[in-house]
């Protein structure tokens, strides 16, 4: 009985972590960790940008975010400063374009 | 223009040269000063409580009304109180009339009841009921002559009044740390107990709600304490991954889709769907969340919980092993317009009775393992905005439960077997498969008027873990049979305060349950079609059919 408990759990993580091998990250996108200290909405709110202090580095990051789902967070305060973020931008010219922004998974 | 300058400082007397560079000096030492109180500042600020901790809550007051129809069965707790009563009875009043021949037969007879009762915790398996019954015959058909049959009733109670205060604690303890605590106080107006709850005197209705236990403390009234009903340690970004590890009294109550009745915030990556799980489990999670831009909000986590603590085992008096929950969750997504999740959960060493004091039956603890039971769910729930003037919320959830009975029965439930027998009737073990469907919509309005309906079906050998889902009569997730509940939640215009998410809202509404079988949200004992129901010996009361118009006033900040 263990071992087909062990099998089936083994089974569901195998194939659930064998998505994460279907995208790779980019060579131009950079993933980070850090908290929002600040964001500010675009008048037209079709886009917002989160300034993000590096865990690591201790550095602040402005983040442009553009798509809905993150911007609806904002808007519902769902996300807010102070919040800790996942986050993966792509480096545009000299923009930080979102790709990933997510609150840190727990619990 | 510099050298303007130079040449008039060099006319300028000795005295005001001095002066000058005194004035740098102070300047100097004062921008020095800021700069340090700047970085105090800052540390402060870092420090300030309102940076690691966050304080929040909900309060609740709730009205119920509860009527409900009952089937005519066969008391089985009072009939064994009635025959120890009217033989003890029977024996003082023999020795009062100085009856010698009468007094050595009542004694007698109460030496045979004791000895039955006595015996009959002995009895563990299948084949030893077997053996027990055959042997008792004539004890058994005299025990008929004290049965306490209990007619057809429409219990009513016209008003429940019940307070609910919860008090949630976030602190940050260190980066990647967070430590999560929620008490709970629950009560009935005028009541430090259960038993408004419980049926008081009588044979409750259902098994969760025998009594409140560890899985449901804080989540069905009992006293005006304080208890902990959540307490959790979660680590973060592990080997700066998204993978954590969580342990502690779980938030493995009131997960999604209940959110939307219960107008609380999604669960998040924490909790279990409350089709299958709603129960204050002690317990761990290990779980990852990759970053798949095609699957957005995906994670995956292995749960466990402990559903009770035999102690030391393989001693003279226990035998019991420990019950245990596993689970492994895949959400595969989770956004606002669409959240899946799949959920497998196993129960091991499933006891036959919970740890319960001053209950209808005493003090019950389990006596016994009956076997394991396998879950299988699979649901999801979206948002979908702006459609007609608000947001129409939806989901639909089902489940497939499956039993693994060991040869074991319990004795003191009359030799039930896990989802097999009936009292002082075992069946041989066999598998039992079961399944549950719920579905539900809510339509929010600008006005903040949401209306709300859900539908829940279980068949007749569905059962649940979910003792602890908010639900006055049983947990209607738990239901075989049908229920319907509509309800309308009306938040208040006001302007919050305490945090981002504060609300205030009135919320009306009114659940329908149909029962189809006996045994809703009890795993001991076969369920009994409701219209062959006709006086059988029962533990429980058999509720046919069950009306709850509730409203509540409630606080959220």
């Amino acid at each position: 009985m263990k071992k087909i408990l062990s099998l089936v759990v083994l089974t569901a993580l195998l194939a659930f972590t064998s998505l994460t091998v279907v995208t790779n990250a980019s060579a131009e996108d950079v993933k980070m960790i850090g908290v929002i200290s600040k964001i500010e909405m675009a008048k037209d709110g079709k886009s917002a940008t989160a300034t993000l202090k590096d865990n690591k580095t201790g550095e602040s990051v402005p983040i442009l975010i553009t798509d809905d789902l993150t911007l609806d967070k904002f808007k519902d305060k769902r996300i807010v400063e102070g919040d800790e973020i996942r986050c993966k931008f792509e480096k545009v010219n000299d923009k930080n374009n979102s790709k990933i922004f997510k609150k840190t998974a727990g619990c | 223009m510099l050298l303007v300058g130079l040449l008039a400082g060099m006319n300028l007397p000795h005295p005001a040269q001095a002066a000058d560079e005194e004035l740098l000096q102070k300047v100097d030492k004062l921008y020095k000063e800021i700069e340090t109180l700047k970085g105090s500042v800052k540390k402060v600020e870092n420090k300030s409580i309102g940076r690691w901790l966050t304080i929040g809550g909900d309060y609740r007051f709730r009205y119920d009304y509860l009527k409900g129809s009952t089937k005519p069965f066969t008391d089985v707790n009072a009939t064994f109180t009635n025959a120890q009563n009217v033989l003890q009875q029977g024996y003082f009043n023999a020795v009062a009339a100085g009856d010698a021949a009468a007094t050595q037969q009542f004694a007698g007879a109460i030496a045979g009841m004791t000895s039955f009762s006595q015996a009959m915790t002995g009895v563990k398996t299948y084949n030893q009921a077997l053996t027990f019954l055959g042997n008792n015959q004539a004890m058994l058909g005299a025990l008929q002559n004290y049965a306490v049959t209990v007619p057809a009733y429409k219990p009513e109670n016209a008003t429940l009044y019940t307070n609910k205060l919860g008090l949630d604690l976030h602190a940050k303890a260190t980066q990647d740390v967070t430590v999560n605590t929620r008490l709970v106080m629950y009560k009935v107006f005028g009541s430090q107990d259960d038993q408004a709850v419980t049926n008081g005197d009588a044979a409750p209705y259902f098994a969760d709600r025998v009594g409140v236990f560890d899985g449901t403390l804080g989540h069905v009234p009992s006293t005006s304490y304080l208890d902990v009903d959540r307490a959790y340690a979660t680590w973060s970004n592990i080997a700066d991954q998204p993978l954590w590890f969580s342990v502690g009294r779980r938030p493995s109550t009131n997960g999604a889709p209940s959110n939307l009745r219960l107008n609380n915030e999604r669960p998040g990556n924490g909790g279990t769907p409350s089709l299958l799980v709603d129960y204050a489990f002690d317990g761990m999670t290990i779980g990852y969340a990759p970053d798949i831009e095609m699957l957005p909000g995906a994670y995956a986590k292995v749960c466990y919980g402990r559903g009770f603590e035999s102690g030391f085992r393989s001693t003279p008096a226990n035998s019991i092993a420990d019950t245990d929950m596993l689970g492994v969750a895949v959400i595969p997504i989770d956004t606002d317009p669409l959240r899946v999740w799949l959920q497998w959960n196993r129960g091991f060493n499933i006891f036959d009775a919970p740890t319960m004091n001053n209950t209808y039956f005493g003090n019950t603890a389990p006596k016994v393992n009956l076997g394991d039971i396998d879950w299988w769910g699979a649901g999801y729930m979206s948002t979908l905005k702006k459609v007609g003037p608000g947001d129409l919320n939806f989901f639909t959830d089902a489940a497939l439960s499956v039993t693994h009975p060991n040869n074991n029965v319990s004795a003191q439930f009359g030799f039930q077997g896990l989802m097999t027998g009936a009292f002082f009737n075992p069946e041989a073990p066999t598998s039992k498969t079961g399944w549950a469907v719920s579905a539900g919509v809510r339509y929010d309005l600008p006005s903040k008027t949401k209306l709300g309906f859900e539908y829940n079906h279980g068949s007749k050998n569905w059962i649940t873990f979910a003792p602890a889902a908010d639900d006055m009569w049983t947990s209607k997730v738990g239901t075989r049979g049908n229920v319907y509940e509509g309800y309308v939640i009306q938040e208040l215009n006001l302007k919050p305060i305490s945090s981002y998410f504060s609300k205030t809202f009135f919320r009306v509404g009114y659940q329908y349950y149909d029962f189809e079988y006996t045994g809703s949200n009890n795993w001991v004992g076969a369920p009994v079609k409701m219209s062959e129901v006709n006086g059988q010996m029962m533990t429980t009361t058999p509720l046919e059919s069950a009306h709850d118009v509730y409203a509540t006033f409630e606080v959220h900040f």
